[in-house]
């Protein structure tokens, strides 16, 4: 039986990495996280996994855990609460509002998004509401994404639409009370709403990041519902599945929301991740199935461009890069790579010329990557779609915690989500009870 | 205490040294883009603006929404013990300010008002010389506000959705309470239509905005 990297290898062989992608969801980590909130500097008290049910494991439904990494604690590095939205909807990613008072959660297949109360009891979030309207608020946004904290709103990206299930998708604005605000369809080769295209617009959307002092938001690609809740080996077997892959990075001029350019980034762009230095006018993305960072970046002539600036592994053996994070002083990437599970960190202190200086394998299967901002601390979760983890004995599910001494990561600790009975942990948040304190 | 509060108003009055916000070459703050053209784009209501009592900096009782009435109004809660983000955020308060005072259709359409979370300390007499060291001559209407007391400050903060924490360290440099940054956009009907943490306090930005409600107002009469 052909194995799902083999089915990976063959059809990009086969269509000569043509623009299709088969990619991967991920997210989060404190320097992640937008600019617009307070960041936790020292040391965090929680990691909140927001985490898909399985069937018939414990109620079978999605739950944010929370997980104690106080250190001296005598339940550090385990889980210490669990809030089940008594329901499975694809739980994937999620974040706080800019008063990181609550934690907006979604679920691709229902599009329903979780509001959790975090500041009432820090180690014990409770759900505070759920949000039912997005895909008739939206006009047909399917698929809410990421969620991105402005000042008093949150700015999700959705994955698809309720018109075809594809991967042409919008941004949709909420109020931080959950009224629907607005929704902003990315461009397209029809409909460049002003945009310049460089090769293609496809309208697919994944990820949203805002860069304040230059007035840009950046938005990248992945694919539709009908990929993305489909069985990964079925849509790998599928040649017409696998040309529905975004290509795309969008810069847009983020105060009026209008897209101003359209990158060529051939093979899933998925994070996005800013550099936090005054003067770092550059981003990195990486894509999925063409294993490449990139970097998008004002060049010195005053124009944003798009460059590939390395591979991620070796990019025929398709790897899958997922989640990236990129540490606070800008020196620093870290690069989670689902098929192989390993994490490789680059130092990409010249942002042109990342070069890899560590790789380690963190289990069988690794999505999501999230660092402390000292960088001293770095956590991994394995979960990328229910219909896309590997199987059986593969199947690895846990979050693991490290420390980073800026050469090696140091294992601290590992809860298995398999053995606790509580699904497939996917995106990560950390907390610190001094947030909230008077 | 005092010192901290001649600090801030020492950091408003370097304002008048820095180059004018009106000379478009020039980026405050750090912000680096060309402005938006008022009326291209949307600002959608995103909630009613609430009311409440406030003192001014004579003493007297003001309403908030009899300030907000026919006006654009820019809203803004501070404390003048900050030495944190609060000087900041008064001085991009003080480039509006002056911004309006070279535009007399935005004196008469605009007010800003700065209110004190920090009744205790600032009293309507602290406020009143904010307001001596920050006007501009001939700018729009710019009230300073201090709280009644502590019910109608919770009231007022918790419908802004201010949130207000006291630090451990009472002495803590940057003065003994933690709070966020928001500047409140509100339109002639009571909305408020933006929300500037201080990332986005640029008064260009701003005045782009306050000017896109205006001729919003304009093309609506």
């Amino acid at each position: 039986m052909e194995t799902v990297g083999g089915l990976l290898r063959r059809f990009i062989g086969a269509a000569g990495l043509l623009l299709a992608t088969a990619a991967a969801p991920a997210v989060a980590d404190e320097t992640c996280m937008s600019p617009f909130m307070p960041k936790i500097t020292g040391q965090e008290d929680y990691v909140y996994v927001w985490t898909l049910g399985v069937e018939g494991m414990g109620d079978g439904s999605d739950k944010l855990v929370t997980v104690d990494v106080r250190p001296g604690s005598a339940t550090y590095g385990k889980v210490i609460a669990s809030a089940s939205v008594g329901s499975r909807n694809e739980a994937h990613h999620g974040g706080f509002t800019d008063d990181r008072r609550y934690f907006w959660t979604s679920g691709l297949d229902t599009s329903r998004i979780f509001v959790f109360d975090i500041h009432t009891d820090p180690a014990r979030p409770k759900l505070e509401r759920t949000i039912e309207d997005f895909v008739e608020a939206s006009g047909g946004v399917v698929g809410p994404h990421g969620a991105y904290a402005l000042p008093g709103r949150m700015l999700m990206s959705g994955l698809s639409n309720a018109k075809d299930g594809g991967g042409r998708t919008a941004l949709v604005e909420y109020t931080n009370d959950g009224r629907f605000l607005a929704a902003h369809w990315m461009p397209t080769a029809e409909d460049p709403r002003g945009a310049e295209i460089e090769s293609v617009a496809d309208g697919y959307g994944y990820d949203q990041r805002v860069l304040p002092r230059k007035n840009a938001l950046l938005t990248s690609s992945f694919t539709g519902k009908s990929n993305y809740m489909r069985d990964f080996g079925e849509m790998l077997k599928d040649p017409e599945a696998m040309k529905q892959f975004g290509q795309t990075v969008v810069l847009w001029d983020f105060h009026e929301r209008k897209p101003r350019k359209v990158f060529h980034v051939p093979g899933a762009p998925l994070e996005i991740r800013w550099a936090w230095g005054p003067t770092h006018d550059y981003a990195f993305t990486t894509t999925a199935l063409t294993s490449k960072i990139w970097l998008i970046h004002l060049d010195t002539d005053g124009e944003w461009k798009a460059k590939a600036v390395a591979d991620v592994g070796n990019p025929s053996d398709i790897p899958l890069p997922v989640d990236i994070s990129l540490s606070a002083d800008d020196r620093t990437l870290f690069v989670d790579t689902f098929m192989d599970g390993k994490v490789r960190v680059f130092d990409v202190g010249d942002p042109h010329a990342p070069k890899q200086i560590y790789e380690e394998t963190i289990g069988k299967q690794v999505n999501m990557v999230s660092q402390s901002w000292d960088g001293r601390r770095v956590y991994f979760t394995t979960s990328l779609l229910a219909n896309w983890d590997k199987k059986g004995a593969d199947n690895d599910q846990f979050i693991k915690g490290y420390d980073w001494d800026g050469k090696r990561l140091h294992h601290r600790f590992t809860i298995d989500f398999n053995a606790e009975k509580l699904g497939r942990p996917h995106i990560m948040r950390l907390g610190a009870a001094s947030l909230y304190a008077n | 205490m005092r010192a901290l509060v001649l600090a801030t108003l020492a950091a408003a009055a370097c304002l008048h040294m820095a180059p004018a916000f009106a000379d478009p070459g020039h980026h405050p703050g750090g912000f680096d883009y060309d402005p938006p053209e008022p009326g291209t784009y949307r600002l959608p209501p995103l909630a009613p603006a609430a009311d409440g009592t406030a003192l001014d900096e004579t003493g007297a009782v003001r309403g908030l929404h009899d300030l907000m009435a026919g006006r654009v109004t820019v809203l803004g809660f501070i404390y003048t013990r900050c030495g944190d983000v609060c000087p900041l955020g008064t001085l991009m308060m003080r480039d509006l300010h002056e911004a309006t005072a070279a535009d007399a259709g935005l004196a008469a359409g605009v007010r800003l008002v700065t209110m004190s979370f920090d009744p205790g300390y600032d009293t309507p007499e602290v406020m009143a010389a904010q307001a001596r060291a920050l006007r501009a001559p001939g700018g729009a209407d710019w009230q300073f506000l201090t709280a009644r007391g502590r019910p109608e400050l919770e009231e007022v903060l918790a419908a802004y959705d201010q949130r207000v924490l006291r630090k451990a360290d009472p002495d803590d440099p940057g003065g003994p309470l933690a709070h966020q940054l928001r500047v409140y956009l509100i339109d002639g009907e009571r909305r408020i239509r933006n929300i500037y943490s201080l990332d986005f306090l640029d008064p260009r930005l701003v005045l782009a905005d306050i000017r896109t409600l205006m001729l919003e107002d304009a093309a609506r009469h």
